[in-house]
């Protein structure tokens, strides 16, 4: 579980804080998108809940922040290992560099920890089979497109194990079928009691996997429920965040009398397909068309 | 990328615990240099190099990396060498005013037979041996893995820049930046660098965080995927051959087989 309790942080050469008094409690097997704009304090957050701001990039918190019940402040990243894993935008940088096939790489954080091999085997094996790496697990690292790292990347968290994981934009590189492995295995996580924060700027992914939307302003939580209530929120805008065409299409229907009135506006395909197809027949009932 | 040219046949030779080949390349290497008689080198490549190879199945392979590398540095050797050696006795021929010198010509067919025996012996490595293997046993065998780590991942990202390179050249030739000929060359070299290494710099922080976030650096001790064989006949010779680098020092030393 990830416990926040009115925190804020500023950075050693920041005249502003980067996060403002966030209370929020993330309870295990929840998967949390949180969005917001560029310098909202998305990276900040991921950062402090993987244990790696302040302890590596200096900065005054005040209150507290806790995962697993560890008080964040007094905890090094080092000692999260295996607890909170991390996943950064840039994928080339989180390859240990010192690894000359896939295999290895993913392999590299279990050898750390002391993993017996047998055990390290199982695990690589299935992650590579769960983020399809199986047919390019002899390639060096460098070898494969910026896509496939950033699944290796994905995967090199994922081996771990950890209670948590924190995913800073881990599809921005991805195409469509890279993304739904992703998140498949993101369900696949929260099934077996993982929570995930989930760091996005594209709605379309976390309205349909999240469990809940926090939007980040200016380092405060200016908005915390489900997708669907969050990401149809008519100030989305003043956020920052660009709402889904499915949702500003629907409200500009519902605008002119073309939604059902009773019917929420969409957050996914699917939804509004349905929300339009609904409005199509009462059109063609009503004898509109 | 792959920056292994490893071959991808399986022989006794591949089979080997990379460590043994290792201490093979370097003892053929100290013993080529130590014993300073002139074909000493080419004998030792005759009788222990060029058999591995052959052994090893790799010998389409090893000869042309050989050769490539070999043929320019040998005949910069001779040229330097045979005209510019100092103690000299006998000139062999002249060409204007340079002459070619005996002396300085056994000297070059030593040196160049010599790093014959040094590019031999490690190309010999190379193609049979996963790197990722030979850092597991350096590792395994007690060396330490930050200094292991620093190793291969020079080996990796010397690769990797060169590719971030040739993009950043690309996007400022894109811009209009005239990289043809010796000049644009060396006047695009600032506007890549300046770009290369500040992209470094920056990455340097994010690589420290995800390495933090792996386990490296914890007090645990490690465990290794790669499982690299090794058996007692493999260990004795290492030792053989240590002892045989360090004979060949010694009578170097000593004065003696010259």
């Amino acid at each position: 579980m990830i416990e926040f309790r009115n925190f804020s942080l500023t950075y050693p050469t920041g005249s502003r804080p980067a996060l403002r008094e966030i209370d929020l409690v993330v309870p295990r097997g929840q998967i949390c998108a949180v969005v917001g704009a560029e310098g909202a304090g998305k990276t900040t957050l991921a950062g402090v809940i993987s244990g790696v701001v302040p302890h590596m990039t200096g900065g005054d918190p005040t209150g507290s922040a806790r995962v697993g019940g560890r008080l964040l402040a007094k905890t090094q990243p080092s000692e999260l290992v295996g607890e909170v894993g991390l996943v950064m935008q840039n994928p080339f940088n989180q390859l240990s560099g010192a690894r000359f096939s896939l295999r290895e790489e993913l392999a590299f954080g279990l050898e750390n920890l002391g993993v017996n091999r047998a055990e390290m085997i199982r695990r690589v094996e299935a992650v590579m089979a769960d983020l399809g790496l199986t047919a390019l697990a002899s390639l060096s690292p460098y070898e494969i497109s910026g896509g496939q790292q950033q699944l290796l990347a994905i995967g090199s968290a994922l081996v771990m194990r950890p209670a948590v994981m924190v995913l800073d934009e881990p599809t921005s590189q991805l195409d469509a079928v890279g993304a739904g492995l992703v998140f498949d295995t993101l369900e696949t996580l929260r099934a077996r009691g993982v929570t995930v924060v989930l760091f996005e700027h594209r709605l379309e992914r976390p309205a349909r996997y999240a469990d809940r939307v926090l939007v980040l302003g200016e380092g405060r939580i200016v908005a915390d429920g489900p997708p669907t209530d969050v990401l149809t929120d008519p100030r989305l805008a003043e956020w920052g965040v660009a709402p889904l065409r499915y949702t500003t299409a629907a409200r500009r229907a519902a605008e002119r009398g073309l939604w059902e009135a009773d019917r929420p506006l969409p957050v996914t395909l699917e939804a509004a397909a349905d929300g339009f197809a609904a409005a199509l027949k009462s059109a063609r009932t009503a004898g509109g068309l | 990328m792959d920056i292994s040219p490893r071959s991808a046949d399986g022989s006794p030779v591949h089979r080997l615990n990379p460590l043994t080949k290792l201490v093979f390349a370097v003892t053929v290497t100290v013993s080529a240099f130590a014993l300073t008689m002139t074909w000493w080198p080419l004998l030792l490549f005759c009788t222990a190099v060029l058999p591995m190879v052959i052994a090893s199945g790799t010998l389409r392979k090893f000869f042309p990396m050989l050769l490539a590398l070999w043929v320019p540095i040998a005949l910069t050797v001779y040229l330097i060498q045979g005209f510019f050696y100092p103690e000299t006795s006998r000139v062999v021929a002249e060409i204007g005013p340079l002459e070619l010198k005996y002396e300085g010509l056994v000297f070059a067919t030593q040196t160049a037979l010599r790093i014959m025996v040094l590019m031999g012996g490690f190309f010999l490595l190379l193609l049979t041996t996963r790197p990722g293997a030979l850092m597991s046993a350096m590792t395994q065998r007690g060396m330490s893995p930050k200094t292991v780590y620093v190793v291969s991942a020079a080996l990796q990202i010397a690769p990797a820049l060169a590719d971030r390179a040739q993009g950043i050249l690309h996007a400022q030739q894109a811009r209009g930046l005239p990289v043809k000929g010796l000049r644009g060359r060396i006047r695009a070299l600032v506007p890549m660098a300046g770009p290369l290494i500040l992209g470094a710099l920056t990455d340097v922080g994010d690589r420290a965080v995800a390495m933090e976030t792996r386990g490296f650096g914890t007090s645990r001790r490690p465990t290794f995927l790669t499982e690299v064989p090794d058996t007692a006949a493999q260990r004795v010779a290492r030792t053989v051959m240590g002892l045989c680098a360090l004979t060949a020092v010694v009578a170097n030393v000593l004065g003696v087989l010259r």
